[in-house]
């Protein structure tokens, strides 16, 4: 299991913080400075593909970029090629953004939906920058929004409008949403399911297993607010659950003990649903840097390529 | 209920803090945004339910506890005010109603109470009116109020009783009953206004100004003419076999009448008379038996009239054998003994007076009567006056006269009294200057100053009761209680040797009192008016028990051991249980009630005026009788009651608080 675990505070990571995001107004300025902080961080490692040393060159099939096509060797071979350099995948990624009510709970500055949004259009820029294909269906108990996984100039700059104009809205039921979506995907890709998983596990499981089963590689990445994972309260609190509207007054003694018991359990749960289709489960605490998701889905990239 | 102190009422934001209080307390229960409620237990959900009731109901003590301080400073008082509210501009009318026994004739009493409807329904909206009845006194009926539905409803409970009305009594009563009111009075007197109603003194009629309002009088007339009647106006027992009875006729015709007399509820005889229409006519019946002690006489006359109350007539007479007075005289043969043999035997009572000789006498014989007479102190030896004094120790009582043989003793025997006898024909033969006519014996006293006497200087002791004295407050009458009995002495002679009383009729009327009061005999009056009081005291001791006509007794057991004075409201004859025995008294309306001459018109028509006159004259004192009334309203503080309750609010809210504390630390 990946648990969250709190970052040092280094000028770099700094860059990544949630609250100093949040006071950035444009989401791709967010997802620049959090890609370009994350990739000085790691002191430009071959390793991730960040490095634009040549590989190789490679015949152009259709669906490739045109605009990779080595034009200096087809003068001189009447020959396209393509012309690859470490870290190049040429796959796709496709974000899925729950914009569920829940999403909308925040106990510090940044909500979980902001956070999602962040980690998204980060996600997207480090792929643009890989020459991935990106897409994105924002969803609650339907589907919201959806663009289609595309590599083309502007693409990632449509993502991250779509992600930027999210908002919280209804209640979370993942089954329609996930069925129309495996309706769509046609093509073996990378999966990005960005939620607070507030659902059956179960349920969860039968949503997912399909997309691994055609050949998707999914990586989930599970949203919780800090309040969430660790409550402190020091008096009896009404909570009103933001998607149902109810209200339950709760005791301190119990928010320290077995609702912690009972988070832990839930979010053992998903994981272990989602170890059982291969896929890789990411637990992130909202008030924590975006390094670690961006760390995550690059080894999990990385592994999977 | 008003406020001494209002400006404490600004305490009251005081009560702002405790709810600032609970606000801040109840801000934590306050709905907050939560992801999901999946993972919480609702299951103190109840509880909080009942917290919240604990809170409010601790902010509720705790305002409350503000709200009571802030008036307990305030000073709350209640104003005990008139049922009614009365105003300069109120009319305030008092209908008076007569319950005399003449309102019993035909028709008066029913034309009474339509007068009084009358004047209840045309009250205006705005009035008022106060209830009463009058007979020998006022009664308060109905308090001031403006329901008139109340006072119609009293009206149904008003009957003609068997007292007279004085119509001098009636408005003195009214001053004094409704001094207090402020409004303007209208005084309506519902009433037949008999000639014999009248006042002495018509000032009397005239009602105060009461409490410097104007007042106007409504005479209101159930009867305008005079009323023929008979009613049986006396009857009187001579010889102990005769009973003469006296018929008197109101503004009537001459006629035939038939008496009846009734002894013990029996018919004895009967007479047909031709009764005097304006005058008084006698019929006489002779040989009537009577039973031995009291007999009561019922006389009756037919046919009846308008007021047949009266045509009968109740009558008590004693026919008990004369009592035996033993007469202790060192010569059976002298005057003295003639003279108190001859007043003791006319007396109404009748005694037998038993002389004996002193010389003669066996002491045990002093037993076998109630009281004994002496003629002369001076014959007693030493072992008569122990024998005296056992016996009137005992419950005897005694009358003894001071003849000259004790000129030449120092001390009167039994009492121990010393004597001064050189001063005798110096100082003695002086006017009497005071008489004790509270005491029993001397009730009849006109006479006494015609009398002369020389009485032995004697130094009466602080244990004697001085009854009758001459200047100097020398004792001429004293009586002293010995034991359970009593002694009078009369320091003269009862011969004419030293005072010329045995043959001044106050002697016989003396005599007869004292022998009553000292033979513990009934003192009370065997005769009496309806509506007064039989004063029990007269009987000596305790009252004893009372029955009234009916039979009802009209003492609880512990009246029965002091004495009482009884209202006798009903006509007939009460039964009085005394010490002495069961005694009768007879009970008739007042015989001034029988006589149904109405007033003259032009003397109801000057008393109206009068009154109207007098109230003119008062209207001057309206401001200040404003004040008054103002000032006659009482204040009645209740900050005792408030404190009690903030005793009770703080103690409640220290357990409410306590219990709310103890659940807060188990949760944290």
């Amino acid at each position: 299991m990946s648990n969250a675990q709190p970052s040092k505070s280094t000028p770099q990571t700094r860059l990544l913080d949630p609250s100093v995001l949040a006071s950035m107004s444009n989401l791709e300025l967010v997802a620049k400075a959090v890609v370009e902080g994350f990739v000085i961080g790691l002191h430009r490692s071959p390793k991730f593909g960040f490095s634009q040393e040549f590989v190789e060159y490679r015949q152009y099939t259709e669906g490739d970029d045109p605009r990779y096509i080595d034009w200096n060797v087809y003068s001189r071979t009447d020959r396209t090629v393509i012309k690859r350099f470490l870290g190049e995948t040429n796959s796709h990624l496709m974000l899925l953004l729950d914009t569920s009510a829940s999403m909308g709970f925040g106990s510090g500055g940044t909500t979980k939906l902001q956070y999602g949004k962040y980690l998204g259009a980060s996600l997207a820029y480090l792929a643009a920058r890989q020459h991935d294909a990106v897409g994105v269906m924002l969803f609650d108990d339907e589907i919201v929004e959806y663009r289609p996984p595309a590599s083309k100039p502007g693409s990632m700059q449509g993502v991250i409008h779509i992600l930027d104009a999210a908002q919280p809205s209804l209640g979370t039921d993942i089954n329609k949403p996930m069925k129309r979506f495996r309706e769509h995907v046609k093509r073996r890709g990378l999966v990005a399911v960005i939620s607070d998983f507030y659902c059956d596990a179960e349920e969860l499981l039968e949503n997912i297993r399909p997309l691994a089963m055609h050949g998707q590689d999914v990586i989930m990445f599970h949203l919780l607010d800090k309040d969430e994972l660790d409550p402190d309260i020091k008096q009896s609190t009404l909570y009103e659950d933001m998607e149902t509207g109810d209200a339950i007054e709760v005791e301190p003694i119990y928010m320290a003990k077995a609702y912690r018991e009972k988070i832990r359990k839930h979010i053992r749960t998903i994981e272990e649903a989602a170890n059982g289709i291969r896929a890789d489960h990411v637990l992130l605490n909202t008030a924590e840097p975006l390094d670690r998701g961006l760390h995550n889905y690059l080894t999990f990239r990385e592994k999977r390529g | 209920m008003a406020l001494i102190g209002p400006l404490f009422l600004l305490g009251l934001l005081g009560i702002g803090l405790p709810i600032w209080l609970h606000r801040l307390e109840t801000q934590v229960t306050e709905r907050s945004p939560f992801a999901t409620t999946r993972f919480l237990e609702p299951a103190r959900k109840r509880i909080h339910v009942q917290k919240k009731l604990k809170y409010l109901l601790l902010m509720a003590l705790r305002i409350a506890f503000f709200v009571i301080l802030a008036l307990l400073f305030a000073r709350p008082v209640f104003f005990s005010a008139p049922e009614a509210v009365i105003s300069e501009d109120t009319t305030h009318h008092v209908i008076v109603v007569d319950t005399s026994f003449s309102m019993s004739a035909d028709g008066s009493f029913g034309t009474a109470l339509d007068a009084a409807r009358s004047i209840i329904n045309s009250m205006g909206a705005d009035d008022v009116a106060s209830l009463y009845s009058a007979a020998s006194g006022v009664t308060g009926i109905v308090p001031v109020t403006a329901d008139a539905a109340v006072l119609s409803e009293a009206l149904n409970g008003l009957a003609p009783g068997n007292g007279k009305l004085d119509l001098g009594v009636m408005v003195t009563s009214l001053n004094a009953l409704i001094e207090q009111s402020q409004a303007n009075f209208v005084l309506h007197v519902i009433s037949d206004f008999q000639q014999s109603g009248q006042a002495v003194r018509f000032a009397d009629m005239i009602p105060n100004v009461i409490n410097g309002r104007p007042v106007s009088l409504d005479v209101v007339r159930v009867q305008t003419q005079n009323t023929p009647n008979f009613a049986v106006d006396s009857v009187l027992v001579t010889n102990r076999t005769t009973v003469e009875v006296g018929i008197r006729g109101y503004d009537s015709d001459n006629s035939e009448r038939t008496v009846t007399l009734l002894v013990n509820d029996e018919a004895q005889q009967e007479q047909a008379v031709m009764a005097n229409g304006t005058g008084i006519t006698f019929a006489v019946f002779d040989d009537v038996a009577f039973a031995e002690g009291d007999n009561r006489i019922d006389i009756r006359i037919t046919p009846n009239d308008a007021l047949p109350g009266d045509d009968e007539r109740h009558a008590v007479f004693d026919n008990s054998p004369p009592a035996p007075v033993l007469l202790l005289t060192a010569d059976p043969e002298s005057r003295g003994v003639t003279y108190i043999s001859a007043a003791l035997e006319t007396a109404p009572r009748g005694y037998e007076v038993i002389s004996q000789n002193i010389a003669d006498l066996d002491a045990r014989v002093l037993q076998r009567y109630p009281w004994i007479v002496i003629e002369d102190m001076g014959a007693i030896n030493a072992s008569l006056a122990t024998a005296i004094t056992e016996y009137v120790s005992g419950g005897g009582a005694v009358l003894a006269g001071a003849g000259e043989s004790l000129l030449g003793q120092s001390v009167i025997p039994v009492l121990d009294l010393g004597i001064n006898s050189t001063a005798l024909r110096r100082e003695s033969r002086s006017p009497i200057t005071m008489i004790d006519n509270s005491h029993p014996a001397l009730r009849e006293s006109a006479g006494w100053g015609m009398v002369n006497m020389q009485t032995l200087p004697v130094a009466a002791s602080g244990d004697d009761r001085l009854l009758i004295a001459q200047a100097g407050d020398r004792p001429v009458l004293i009586e002293r209680a010995i034991g359970r009995g009593r002694f009078m002495l009369l320091t003269t002679a009862l011969d004419n040797t030293l005072t010329d009383l045995p043959v001044k009729p106050v002697f016989v009327t003396f005599m007869a009192e004292a022998a009553r009061y000292l033979s513990n005999e009934n003192l009370l009056i065997r005769e009496q008016v309806a509506e007064s009081f039989l004063q029990l005291s007269r009987s000596g001791g305790a009252s004893g028990q009372v029955y009234d006509p009916d039979g009802n007794s009209l003492l609880s057991l512990s009246d029965t051991t002091r004495a009482q004075d009884i209202a006798l409201n009903k006509t007939g004859f009460y039964r009085v249980i005394t010490p002495a025995g069961d005694v009768l008294v007879a009970v008739n309306p007042d015989r001034r009630e029988s006589d149904l001459t109405v007033m003259d018109a032009q003397v109801l028509q000057n008393w109206q005026n009068v009154v109207a006159g007098t109230a003119g004259a008062g209207d001057a004192a309206l401001a200040a009788g404003q004040e008054t009334a103002v000032e006659n309203t009482e204040e009645q503080e209740i900050w005792r009651f408030f404190l009690i309750l903030l005793v009770i609010i703080v103690l409640a809210e220290s357990f409410l608080g306590n219990q709310h504390l103890r659940v807060r630390t188990g949760t944290l």
